[in-house]
């Protein structure tokens, strides 16, 4: 009798929930989760997306982007540490901060802090992406407590972006006696102290990090006091721990059969975030075998058009992704302020495709459905990484396409870093791949002008060319030089770029004031309260 | 016996650096690129990045490195976190511990107690069906049994959580006991999973074992001598029989550390499995050799640990 009576006992103990502390101030709180851990939430250190989003709600930049995301320009911009701005000269921008910033120990936020986190950033040994970005600025010097003088070594439009955008301000205080080598080993790393409207509480490593608000910060106190961040690596595990009540918030729930989990819970509704993610085929002009020869079937331009009029590319981004997307022209995602629109091929015509296939000698004459040009079969491999599903339902939609035309394609599904070896080594015929494109467009130049040095499959238009450099320099941003090179891409067809999807996103019904950004999704958070009445347990929940 | 001791320590520690050598090799030459998470980054500063860790070094002086860091305790920095390999291990074992200690205490104590009672009742109904029941479980990917009982238990009843160690939420003055229960939660549906999956190994080996004890002289004399039937079950046919239970326990050891990779994944369980599952992925070399070579001295050890409990239960074998 005992014993089963002491089973009884240790399920429910087990099933039942440890108490929570309430408190009698109602705080909010939420819980983020995400398939990475943030290692190492530190500017300049961090890669990963979570060490961005847990970076952009403890560090400030100099400004943020506004509502229309445009990088161009010295307008458009939103104040955050620098309360205002002046251009001295062409070459030269100087920057008010915003005196009541503090840092979280209390220590003001100064020139110094800004001036000592540039120049550690622009030593490629330090932080070798930043490096890049900030390739033109040639000295970001202190002038008072409060004033930050930029100067650059050439005129351009997207200056403001570079010095005031690309980089959050660090502590000069407390990490100007750390080695750069022993940053990402140091005690400033497992606590981080910031100065946005959240400070740092803890870390487990794996598991979780936790912040709260800072009371009174200077920017408005955060309505929600809590945030957590939790980490899962796989999909599945982190939509059930939304949908089992132990989550507010989850991001990339781009595929259809994602959203579709969703929106049968009464919790939750999703919102889609413009995003400068674009997926597409890209075509190896050069012989993977031999690169300074052109690749047998797809260096002639005729194909390449063929291959993206082939493909239906409206249907199988709905297909995929539902209304969460949009079918880019060349490689402009919907967020950037420069893209294109619309895309006149997004439906495909096969006829048209066909005839092209002929025009450049391949046709079915042996009636096997793949077309051949003198004996050989209109053959193609296509490399993925199989871990994506978004990317492994495109390659079977593509190849069931193309296959309809005479064209047959053998899908290569590759583990990640094999996949990543592979395309660096332009081993492939066609890579299905994927980007997350910078704010600014100048990153075009580096996938798609001829010396550009992501351009891995020898594709070169200078025509493109003199469109991206003349887009670039451009006093007024250059909007219309940008969409015009999109267009040119496209029409050249170096790739059949197939779809641009919005970050889906899951939010608990419970929160107002809900803004989701695309250059920093939670990074609106502060502005984000619980409606009255609708409290969970947990954002009664004090902070510690 | 102390001969013997030295004897299977200096093997142990052969073996483990012929192991060690030819896996850190092995983890290098797996095609992949360990930069793969700074695939967008222009190729100059990859070139810097590779620099940073070493990785344009050939593979003989990346060796050499790795085994001068190893003999100061030093496993070099991950590159997929930037932070000290031993600072991750040291983070990522005891989750691992507790959920492998915690399994195998549980598969050892059924076994003992189950495939006792199973053997006496050997060829009956019971017997049959527990055993179908058992193989049944032990046949499904314990992944998929993970997700079936997270959705039962979690998502429909929500009775317990879905995924992690802890409630995040939990409050930093929370008393001892409920952090306790709380662990115990979350530990219930991973626990469940890898033991209903791996019980029917220790219980069958067990199980037979006691029955081929049964059937031996000194039972049958204890039978004749009137010793009550349970006392002959449990003191003497189930206690001559831990043999093969002990050694399956000891070649299990392994199993702790990297056997719940799947499990751990699908439970967000932030062990050690997680951490190879992750670190082999991206090729993160440095966490990948140093989870390859814990795995490979818990397996000498384990292995040392099933020989000398055969040494110690069975005398005849050091004769």
């Amino acid at each position: 009798m005992l014993r089963p009576a002491l089973v009884v006992l240790a399920l429910a103990t087990l099933t039942a929930r440890p108490p929570d502390r309430l408190t009698a101030q109602a705080p909010g709180s939420i819980v983020i989760v995400s398939g990475q851990f943030p290692s190492q939430p530190v500017p300049t250190l961090g890669r990963g997306l979570a060490d961005n989003d847990i970076a952009d709600l403890l560090f400030l930049r100099l400004v943020r982007l506004g509502p229309t995301l445009t990088t161009a320009g010295d307008r458009g911009f939103v104040p955050q540490l620098a309360k205002s701005w002046t251009r001295r000269d062409s070459l030269t921008l100087v920057f008010e901060l915003d005196a009541r910033a503090k840092w979280h120990d209390g220590v003001p936020v100064t020139a110094k802090d800004v001036a000592w986190t540039f120049t550690r950033a622009r030593d490629p040994a330090v932080a070798p992406a930043h490096a890049t970005a900030l390739r033109w600025l040639a000295s970001v010097a202190a002038d008072g407590d409060h004033r930050v003088v930029v100067r650059f070594t050439k005129a351009y439009p997207t200056q403001l972006f570079d010095a005031a955008w690309q980089l959050p301000v660090l502590p000069a205080h407390l990490l100007d006696s750390i080695p750069p080598a022993q940053l990402s080993t140091s005690a400033f790393v497992k606590s981080p102290v910031g100065n946005g409207p959240y400070r740092f509480v803890r870390s487990v490593p794996g598991q979780l990090v936790e912040l709260v608000a800072v009371p009174g910060h200077y920017l408005g106190t955060p309505k929600l006091a809590r945030v957590v961040y939790r980490a899962s690596a796989d999909g599945d595990t982190r939509m059930n721990l939304l949908l089992s009540g132990e989550g507010d918030g989850l991001e990339q729930l781009s595929l259809k059969s994602q959203q579709e989990r969703f929106s049968a819970s009464p919790d939750f509704r999703l919102v889609q975030v413009p995003s400068f993610h674009v997926m597409y085929a890209l075509f190896n002009q050069r012989s993977p075998s031999d690169r300074a020869a052109p690749h047998p079937v797809l260096a002639d331009a005729k194909v390449r058009q063929a291959l993206v009029l082939a493909l239906d590319r409206a249907t199988a981004a709905k297909a995929l992704y539902g209304d969460a997307a949009t079918v880019p022209v060349g490689p402009g995602s919907m967020a950037l302020w420069a893209r294109a629109e619309p895309s006149t091929t997004a439906g495909g015509d096969t006829a048209r495709a066909a005839a092209l296939l002929a025009e450049a000698g391949w046709s079915d004459r042996d009636g096997d459905g793949v077309r051949e040009q003198g004996g050989r079969p209109l053959r193609l491999s296509l490399i993925f990484p199989g871990t994506s599903p978004a990317r492994r339902l495109a390659a079977q939609l593509i190849q069931e396409q193309w296959r309809r035309v005479g064209i047959q394609v053998e899908l290569e599904p590759l583990e990640f870093p094999a996949y990543i070896e592979r395309r660096n080594a332009r081993n492939f015929d066609i890579d299905l791949t994927a980007v997350n494109q910078d704010p600014n467009p100048a990153g075009l130049l580096q996938g798609w002008s001829c010396a550009g040095g992501n351009n891995i499959v020898g594709y070169c238009d200078p025509g493109v060319d003199s469109l991206l450099n003349r887009a670039e320099g451009a006093r007024d941003g250059g909007r219309e030089l940008w969409q015009a090179a999109l267009r040119r891409i496209d029409a050249g067809a170096p790739a059949a770029f197939l779809v641009s999807p919005a970050n889906v996103v899951a939010v608990h019904r419970r929160y107002t004031g809900v803004t989701l950004r695309a250059d920093g999704l939670w990074s609106a958070l502060a502005a984000w309260s619980v409606t009255a009445g609708s409290e969970l347990p947990r954002d009664r929940t004090g902070a510690p | 016996m102390s001969r013997w001791l030295l004897r299977r320590a200096a093997q142990g520690a052969l073996t483990w650096g012929i192991a060690a050598t030819a896996l850190f090799l092995l983890v290098r030459l797996l095609p992949g690129d360990p930069l793969a998470s700074a695939a967008d980054l222009p190729p100059e500063t990859r070139d810097s990045l590779a620099r940073l860790y070493g990785l344009d070094q050939p593979l003989l002086t990346q060796l050499h490195h790795f085994v001068r860091g190893l003999l100061h305790g030093d496993l070099g920095v991950s590159i997929l976190h930037g932070r000290p390999v031993t600072e991750l291990i040291r983070d990522h074992l005891p989750p691992t511990l507790l959920l492998g200690a915690s399994v195998l205490v549980a598969d050892l104590a059924i076994a003992l107690w189950l495939g006792t009672r199973l053997a006496a009742r050997a060829g009956s109904v019971t017997d049959r069906w527990t055993m179908r029941a058992l193989l049944t479980a032990h046949g499904l990917p314990p992944f998929w049994l993970g997700l079936l009982l997270v959705w039962l238990f979690a998502l429909v009843w929500r009775i317990l959580p879905a995924g992690g160690i802890t409630d995040p939420m939990l409050h930093a003055d929370t008393g001892l006991l409920a952090r306790a229960v709380d662990v115990a939660r979350h530990l219930f549906l991973p626990w469940l999973t890898l033991t209903l999956t791996g019980v029917v190994v220790p219980l069958r080996h067990h199980r037979e074992a006691v029955i081929e004890a049964l059937d031996a002289d000194w039972v049958r004399s204890a039978r004749a001598r009137g010793v009550p039937e349970g006392e002959v079950l449990t003191r003497h046919a189930s206690r001559a029989a831990l043999t093969p239970i002990l050694m399956v326990a000891g070649l299990w050891l392994p199993m702790i550390l990297t056997g719940a990779v799947l499990v751990e994944t699908t439970f967000a369980w932030p062990g050690l499995g997680w951490l190879m599952a992750e670190s082999v992925g991206g090729r993160d070399y440095p966490v990948a050799t140093a989870c390859v070579l814990l795995g490979t001295a818990a397996v000498v050890f384990g292995s040392f640990v099933a020989d000398l409990a055969q040494r110690l239960l069975d005398p005849r074998v050091a004769e």
